[in-house]
């Protein structure tokens, strides 16, 4: 998505298109609009004394469309924003950290892609989310992240493990739990 | 009357009881804590919180997640006012006099009316939600699938009027929800729907799964892009009770924000958000010097925190008594009652007197515990306010990930949370805005089921809906209410009230 991104600024110089960020919501509606449809296809209308299973989504996916193809009209008569700038490190970090956590918590095995994740539990996929994480933020200290990550970790097995007793894998290569 | 003393008494002796009592607290206390910190909302923390309360009895459960929704009406005064940043989305306004009050040096005063409005607000709305309730369930027997349906389409304009920008982007958002609602099994037939084969999502996706992604990981993302400049007020904080004549000034403003938050927030829609916008607006409007505001007026204060504590408590109301959450949060509630297998709804009160009853007593205790909380404790989360955002982003994103790992024990709705994290930065990206969305995923299901037996009932006539008398005069005010939206005038007006 990110080839549609155009740089922000210098408002004057706008051709057709008056409303860039209104053109791209509506390309997206769109586009999830198409999917749904496609997803529902073999889905059964019915009839109105008794709707079937695809009456909402097709309806639903309609009108969605709709309002794309509207969002797409106005956006060359009516003046709106410009497209914002997509930042590429947040996302990456933020979502990376998180993804990382999932694959390595209790692991993951993906034999396609020929790639394993061991299973590590919270004592190592917290810490790892952690300082993956925060590298999302340009002021990060290493030193300072490290050690907070270890202790914000201890704080969570503490209360999530011991004291709620939630069923979290700790470190099943070390304690087996 | 007698029978609503005797209600109340039934609820204190279950509020009361150590157990509830202690939840009651730690509810209010983390609702405290995560409205001082700007960045972690109630919505993303009780999805959080949700796995732990598997382990506790249905009606301590359903108290701490209350205590967490409006303890956090309480916290998010305390930022606004120290740091010019709202902790919350319902202190915005608090922000523009709360500060200023606090740069002159009345943090103190600003606090002390903040929390004192908070309590006598939700002291007054519980007192509306335990005289309501009862013919207020009465009335919802009387609701036929018809009516319900409208009612829940009338909640649903007042989403569209009160989201920013453009009406037609809320109504897509609207609609997209509602799409996202139908994925997974069909109810009736049994048929898979929009899964793609996936049988992860054969079940539906989990609310807290989007809720977590859309308002934890998504926010966390956007705050990085955004760097607020963070002055916490570096004055003393000062005397907290404020004078009798500042007492003078709030006293009708707080009555005033208290009655218009409890309206508000009984509308099915997220009325509570819009309680202090219009609280705000009548207090400059009805004041002497209108000039005054801005610069650290009292009543810019009192009046909007009263109608945001005030609002968070009816907002109960439709929950409890129809069986409609009217925001993510209340939403967010039904999946705790689902899982200790309560059906909201009209039936509460009758078959489960004790839970109905019980959560309203513990609203009026946790608003005495959260003076205290809020007041003499207000060294410790100016000290809190203090904590870099580069240290407290990946803690959130931390206990987001074993809070979403912990609700299925599964790592895939964690992978899925990280989609609706990017799904959501994309909204934002796009201009839409999310919270519209969430709530036609929160009405899709019951609209659909609503919208079905209707239809069987009337043999396929869309007249009913209509023709019923309350359906057709719910449809009607939500066709006048979308019509108002679009006219200009009423567009100029609600822009200026969201940047002021």
């Amino acid at each position: 998505m990110n080839d549609v991104t155009q740089q922000d600024g210098d408002d004057g110089r706008r051709g057709l298109l008056k409303s860039p960020q209104d053109f791209a919501a509506g390309l997206f509606l769109i586009f999830f609009a198409a999917l749904a449809l496609y997803g529902a296809y073999g889905l059964k209308f019915g009839q109105m004394r008794g709707i079937g299973p695809g009456l909402m989504p097709k309806v639903t996916a309609v009108l969605l469309a709709a309002f794309g193809v509207l969002l797409i009209v106005t956006s060359f008569t009516s003046r709106g924003s410009l497209l914002e700038r997509w930042s590429i490190r947040g996302p990456f970090f933020i979502l990376g950290a998180v993804l990382l956590f999932a694959a390595t918590i209790r692991g993951a095995d993906f034999p396609s892609l020929g790639i394993k994740f061991p299973a590590l539990g919270l004592i190592v996929s917290g810490p790892l989310a952690v300082i993956f994480s925060s590298f999302a933020d340009k002021t990060t200290r290493w030193v300072e992240v490290i050690i907070f990550a270890i202790c914000i970790t201890a704080f969570c097995v503490g209360l999530f493990k011991y004291m709620l007793r939630l069923p979290i894998p700790l470190a099943p290569w070390w304690l087996g739990y | 009357m007698w029978d609503l003393f005797g209600n109340l008494a039934l609820g204190m002796s279950v509020a009361l009881s150590p157990m509830n009592l202690g939840l009651c607290f730690l509810g209010c206390l983390i609702g405290t804590l995560i409205g001082v910190l700007p960045g972690v909302g109630p919505i993303a923390t009780i999805a959080m919180l949700l796995p732990i309360t598997f382990g506790l009895p249905p009606v301590g459960a359903l108290i701490m997640l209350a205590g967490i929704y409006y303890g956090a009406q309480y916290g998010g005064s305390t930022a606004a006012i120290l740091v010019n940043i709202p902790g919350e989305a319902t202190a915005v306004v608090t922000v523009l006099d709360g500060h200023q009050m606090a740069k002159q040096g009345r943090a103190g005063v600003a606090l002390g009316i903040a929390a004192i409005g908070s309590f006598i607000a939700g002291t007054i709305a519980t007192i509306i939600i335990s005289a309501l309730g009862a013919p207020l369930t009465k009335m919802a027997l009387l609701f036929g699938p018809a009516d319900y349906f409208s009612l829940m389409v009338l909640g649903l304009m007042f989403a569209v009027v009160l989201a920013r920008g453009s009406v037609a982007k809320a109504l897509a958002m609207i609609i997209f929800g509602i799409l996202l609602s139908t994925v997974g099994t069909d109810l009736e037939t049994g048929e898979e729907r929009l899964t793609f084969g996936w049988t992860e999502i054969s079940d539906g996706i989990d609310f807290a799964v989007i809720a977590m992604g859309m308002f934890g990981f998504a926010e966390i993302i956007r705050n990085l892009e955004n760097p607020e400049a963070r002055d916490v007020v570096k004055m003393k904080v000062g005397r907290l009770l404020p004078s009798g004549a500042e007492f003078r000034q709030s006293a009708a403003p707080i009555m005033r924000g208290t009655f218009i938050g409890s309206i508000l927030g009984l509308l099915p829609g997220n009325g509570a958000v819009l309680g202090p916008f219009a609280s705000y607006t009548i207090e400059k409007k009805l004041a002497d010097d209108p000039k005054r505001f801005g610069t650290g007026a009292i009543e810019g204060v009192a009046g909007p925190e009263s109608a945001n504590n005030a609002g968070a408590q009816t907002a109960f109301i439709p929950l409890l008594t129809l069986g409609i959450p009217p925001n993510a949060v209340m939403a967010l509630m039904v999946g705790a009652m689902t899982i200790h297998g309560i059906v909201p709804g009209p039936q509460i009160i009758s078959k489960q007197p004790q839970l109905f009853w019980g959560m309203i007593a513990s609203m009026w205790l946790g608003n005495l515990m959260l003076l205290i909380i809020n007041l003499p404790l207000i060294g410790l989360w100016v000290r809190l306010l203090r904590v870099p955002y580069r240290l407290m982003f990946p803690s959130i994103l931390l206990f987001c990930c074993i809070g979403i790992y912990s609700v299925n024990n599964s790592s895939i709705d964690v992978v899925m949370t990280a989609g609706f994290g990017l799904f959501g930065y994309a909204l934002i990206k796009f201009g839409f805005e999310p919270a519209p969305m969430l709530l036609g995923i929160v009405l899709g299901k019951l609209m659909e089921e609503k919208l079905r037996q209707a239809l069987v009932i009337s043999r396929g006539s869309f007249m009913a809906f209509i023709e019923r008398p309350l359906s057709g005069a719910l449809l009607f005010l939500a066709l006048i209410i979308i019509v108002v939206a679009l006219l200009p005038s009423i567009r100029k007006s609600r822009d200026t009230v969201f940047v002021e």
